[in-house]
């Protein structure tokens, strides 16, 4: 070390009491999150466990169930991984007391805000961003607090040098800022709604955006930073290559980014996109098993301890796992095994291999070597921990397996056309009834993991009580204190590495998505620089990594270009939606402009979670439209805020369902789904036929609207009611004829309304402001009819 | 910090960073080849796949395709036995590749009474709107199928197969001005 030759020692003590507090918070979230999944899974199964009440219902738990496991569950273990190995990896104490407790009991109250109003329905209606905007608000407000204490204590570290799990906490902080403010724009027309800036196609891009990225910038960055600081240290052995880390890392941030649309693929998304989104799922792989090289690897010569050591294990079983969820990914990101994978149980499988097998382990292995050290005695019950090492991995594998089962016949059966060209399954409940028994095995899988997690709080709390806090300490040279030195920013950026990287995405963009002469040329430029840069790096390759080895000393360089690697893929993706020409004919229809009660019915399908179960997006194959209808087009959703194309379907997709059933086919369907559809696993709506619809909120939200762009009429707080009224009444003489009673201002009244209007697309757009870019690549389209009679088809 | 190094074999040394982080080592291992070789692959494959499907503009958009793929099933749905109707069989006749089969059937069966251009020969002209045994999609369809024994039109039901007759059907149709309208003379769909 450079400052042996130091006049003095100053004990630096580390901050390890708010560390147990955010510990202590992973276990307790944990239990919760896991909890709401275990029940959440039986509700699939058995629909009675949603008791009929509308807080207990699966389409309002589950994003609780979604929100803790990850924010609250895994949130905590990174806060309290960060906190641990930052401190010891820079040698300081963390830069602020007062900034490390407000993040601790900021989180803790955002977390408990969320359990409180999902479950009340009060929700965004987009997948883990579901929280309302004053939440969204203390997010921002806390992670820049995180943020800044983590930034404050690089800035006064006694490291030179920053680590590679420090590189991966940078990532993790300034990425998920960027994806937050970016997916939660929106404008408040009450308290607790919202409605976002972007709408149908840009939203659902902004979305998926988002919500992979938080995948990746959630629940793998950090915890491979984690990884990187805790494997080497139970094992006790050095990590296996940084070279390996370099490479892996800067790939790995750069690529993820531009992977989103592959959860839009075979949507109406334009097919430019989809492209990249699969293309760049390919080429993550490599990068993601970079990362998983390096933390088996370095168990090399540690294997023997996976014997005795519980710690061990979950960190070679985790990062095992993440190496099979990364080799599944870029496989599901594959158009045509996406084609039978998506809106199935696969994608919630996968999903599972990851957070089970990679976030859980990885969060058990660090809980199992922190809390000892952390109170100062020994893990209470190694053998314990043994136990729950097994219990967990046979309830991922369970869970895993029955969800390849029923994701794999759900999208075959829903898919498979008989040679006399009709749909081998016209009904869609024989997917649900033939993959139910694995519904059952996934309930079991995932009770006897939680289980595993239950032995595991008591073996904290015994290991607890048998110790007590110890603070640990450093002592550092006076002349190590001193500020390290580092590089500029404009050395950090004029640099051959970064330049060639640079002309390479610069030139690679233009052939890419270029036309004509541009495209060719820089396609030419893109290979020439490539080799130049090939060459350069074997004559000077020393150089390279000396500058390299420069920028790790210096965290805000690094930090920017970390930031500006994430930044270009999602600007070359989202932008070009954003800004591009909004008036072009589409052939398919054009949404129209909601009434005011559908208005408020579709506030009633956001509140219920309809949309976890239920997608809006037809694709463009053969089963899908002779099912449901022609595929679903940019232009159906323009008003969409939230766009509701889905990402599952529990249920069929509800794209084109207005006019398919009488007014008192949803009724019935909405109070008991089975009287209607035999074997349905949907929930009963019972207080849809109690409460009031919204109607006089509606005011607010139609202005809101019209600012965006929306051509709703100019309606006044009277018209609006008097126009639900109207189409309310409608509704209710319909059902009158039948023999039912109910007032037209109830709640299923209004989602009649929205549901019954789900496909009735007119065929010129309201007025010459459409609101929004619709238009790709894709936009322009030959002339090609609407086979609507297919659907037909589809609906004897 | 040599002390912790030592733990390691000496030709494990020499790959070792000179630093500790916490205690911490780092080898500086050779990335693994097939790693690398993976690497590589993704992004020549990515860069090919781009290059054939959008920069050369071979991705169909979605939308265009299921209908092509629709009709398809259709017709081979024929061949079942399953009976076409009016607007199916002009429904095929809008698709090009359907057409297409109808023209080579056409070529090799028909074109010698009914001209290369269905302008008549032996047989009646195809292209002038006057239909003897009537004008809608099925009727040319059962006249192919059953034939016209009193005029020389012969049956090619049992010849041809339903699936074949309905591309030749789908073909006439698609060279003839007088039907450049569904059938029942409405909007087709929507």
């Amino acid at each position: 070390m450079s400052g042996s030759q130091s006049e003095g020692k100053v004990r630096v003590e580390y901050n390890d009491t708010v560390v147990r507090w955010f510990l202590l918070a992973t276990v307790f979230w944990g239990l919760v999150g896991m909890l709401a999944g275990v029940v959440i899974a039986g509700q699939l199964a058995f629909y009675q466990l949603n008791f009929d009440t509308s807080w207990l219902t699966f389409g309002r738990l589950r994003p609780l169930h979604t929100n803790a496991a990850i924010f609250a569950f895994v949130g905590n273990m990174i806060f309290a991984g960060v906190y641990y190995s930052t401190q010891r990896l820079v040698r300081t104490r963390l830069a602020s007391d007062f900034l490390s407790w407000v993040h601790f009991w900021g989180w803790q109250a955002i977390i408990v805000a969320a359990a409180i109003t999902l479950p009340l329905g009060l929700t965004r209606g987009k997948e883990y961003a579901e929280l309302i905007w004053p939440i969204n608000i203390a997010v921002v407000v806390i992670w820049v607090v995180f943020a800044v204490n983590f930034f404050w204590t690089l800035a006064i570290r006694n490291e030179k040098s920053l680590y590679v799990a420090i590189w991966f906490y940078i990532a993790t902080i300034v990425t998920v800022a960027m994806l937050y403010v970016g997916n939660h724009l929106q404008i408040p027309t009450s308290l607790v709604h919202s409605y976002p800036l972007f709408a149908g196609v840009q939203d659902a891009l902004v979305q998926w955006w988002y919500g992979h990225n938080a995948v990746a910038f959630f629940l793998t960055t950090p915890i491979l930073g984690i990884m990187y600081y805790f494997v080497p240290k139970a094992a006790e052995r050095p990590v296996y290559s940084y070279r390996l880390s370099v490479v892996h890392f800067w790939s790995l941030v750069f690529i993820y980014i531009w992977a989103g649309p592959h959860h839009l693929l075979n949507t109406a998304l334009p097919e430019w996109l989809q492209t990249l989104g699969m293309v760049f799922s390919l080429m993550l792989w490599a990068p993601s098993w970079g990362g998983m090289l390096n933390g088996l690897l370095t168990l090399r010569g540690a294997w023997h301890k996976l014997r005795t050591d519980p710690v061990l294990k979950f960190f070679a079983a985790g990062v095992t796992f993440y190496g099979m969820a990364t080799f599944e990914g870029p496989l599901l990101a594959i158009r045509s095994v996406n084609a039978v994978s998506h809106y199935t149980d696969w994608t919630i499988g996968h999903v599972h291999s990851g957070t089970l097998g990679w976030n859980s382990f990885m969060a058990a292995g660090m809980i199992y070597w922190l809390v000892p050290r952390l109170w100062g005695t020994k893990l209470w019950s190694p053998r314990l921990a043994d136990i729950h090492f097994w219990i967990g991995m046979v309830g991922i594998l369970l869970y895993i397996a029955a969800m390849w089962v029923s994701g794999i016949t759900q999208g075959l059966m829903l898919n498979a056309v008989t040679k006399d060209g009709v749909l081998a399954h016209p009904n869609f409940l024989d997917a649900v009834t033939t993959t139910w028994a694995m519904l059952v095995m996934r309930l079991i899988g995932g009770a006897i993991f939680f289980s595993g997690f239950v032995l595991l709080g008591y073996n904290v709390y015994r290991t607890i009580r048998s110790g007590k806090p110890v603070t640990a300490s450093v002592e550092v040279g006076v002349r190590e204190r001193m500020k390290p030195e580092g590089m500029g920013l404009w050395r950090a950026f004029w640099n051959a590495p970064v330049i060639y990287s640079f002309l390479i995405i610069l030139f690679g963009t233009l052939w890419g998505l270029g036309k004509g002469a541009v495209s060719t040329v820089s396609f030419v430029l893109l290979v020439e620089t490539a080799l130049v840069a090939m060459i350069h790096m074997s004559v000077s390759g020393a150089k390279w990594s000396e500058w390299y080895e420069r920028l790790l000393q210096s965290w805000i360089p690094f930090s920017v270009l970390t930031f500006v690697a994430v930044v270009i893929g999602g600007a070359i993706q989202i932008l070009p939606l954003v800004f591009m020409d909004q008036t072009v004919k589409e052939d398919g229809g054009w949404q129209r402009v909601y009434t005011p009660l559908e208005l408020a019915g579709r506030e009633v399908y956001i509140s219920e979670g309809c949309y976890v179960c239920h997608s809006q997006m037809i694709r463009p194959f053969v089963g899908e439209v002779l099912r449901y209808g022609g595929s679903g087009r940019l232009a159906h959703s323009i008003y969409d805020r939230p766009f509701q194309w889905g990402s599952k379907r529990t249920g069929p997709d509800l794209q084109r369902v207005g006019g398919k059933y009488p007014n008192l086919w949803h009724f019935q369907h909405m109070m008991n789904p089975r009287t209607t559809s035999p074997g349905s696993t949907m929930p009963n709506y019972p207080w849809l036929f109690e409460e009031r619809a919204d109607w006089e909120g509606l005011a607010k939200k139609i202005e809101v609207q019209r600012k965006l762009g929306v051509p709703f009429p100019n309606y006044t707080q009277e018209e609006i009611l008097a126009r639900c009224l109207e189409q309310g009444r409608k509704i209710t003489e319909d059902l009158a004829k039948s023999g039912i009673e109910i007032e037209p201002d109830r709640k299923i009244i209004a989602l009649i309304a929205y549901l019954q209007q789900l496909g009735q697309y007119e065929e010129k757009p309201v007025g010459k402001e459409v609101g929004m870019g619709i238009v790709g690549e894709a936009g322009v389209r030959s002339g090609v009819l609407e086979p609507k009679s297919e659907g037909e088809l589809g609906r004897k | 910090m040599r002390s912790e190094m030592s733990k390691y074999e000496a030709n494990e040394e020499k790959e070792l960073r000179p630093h500790s982080y916490d205690g911490i080592l780092e080898f500086d291992k050779r990335l693994p080849n097939w790693w690398l070789f993976t690497l590589y692959a993704t992004v020549i494959f990515s860069v090919g796949y781009w290059a054939y499907y959008h920069w050369t503009g071979h991705m169909e958009d979605g939308w265009v395709r299921v209908k092509s793929e629709l009709e398809a099933v259709r017709l081979a749905a024929l061949s079942q036995g399953a009976p076409p109707d009016d607007q199916q069989l002009w429904n095929f006749s809008r698709d090009a590749k359907i057409v297409s089969a109808g023209e080579k059937t056409f070529r090799a069966t028909c074109a010698a009474c009914h001209g290369e251009n269905l302008q008549g020969g032996i047989g009646p002209n195809l292209t002038d709107g006057q239909w003897i045994h009537g004008g809608r999609p099925m009727d040319l369809f059962h006249t192919v199928v059953n034939g016209v024994a009193e005029k020389g039109m012969p049956t090619w039901g049992p010849v041809l197969g339903q699936q074949r007759i309905a591309e030749v059907v789908a073909f006439i149709i698609s060279k003839n001005p007088t039907m450049e309208k569904p059938p029942g003379g409405g909007d087709v769909v929507q």
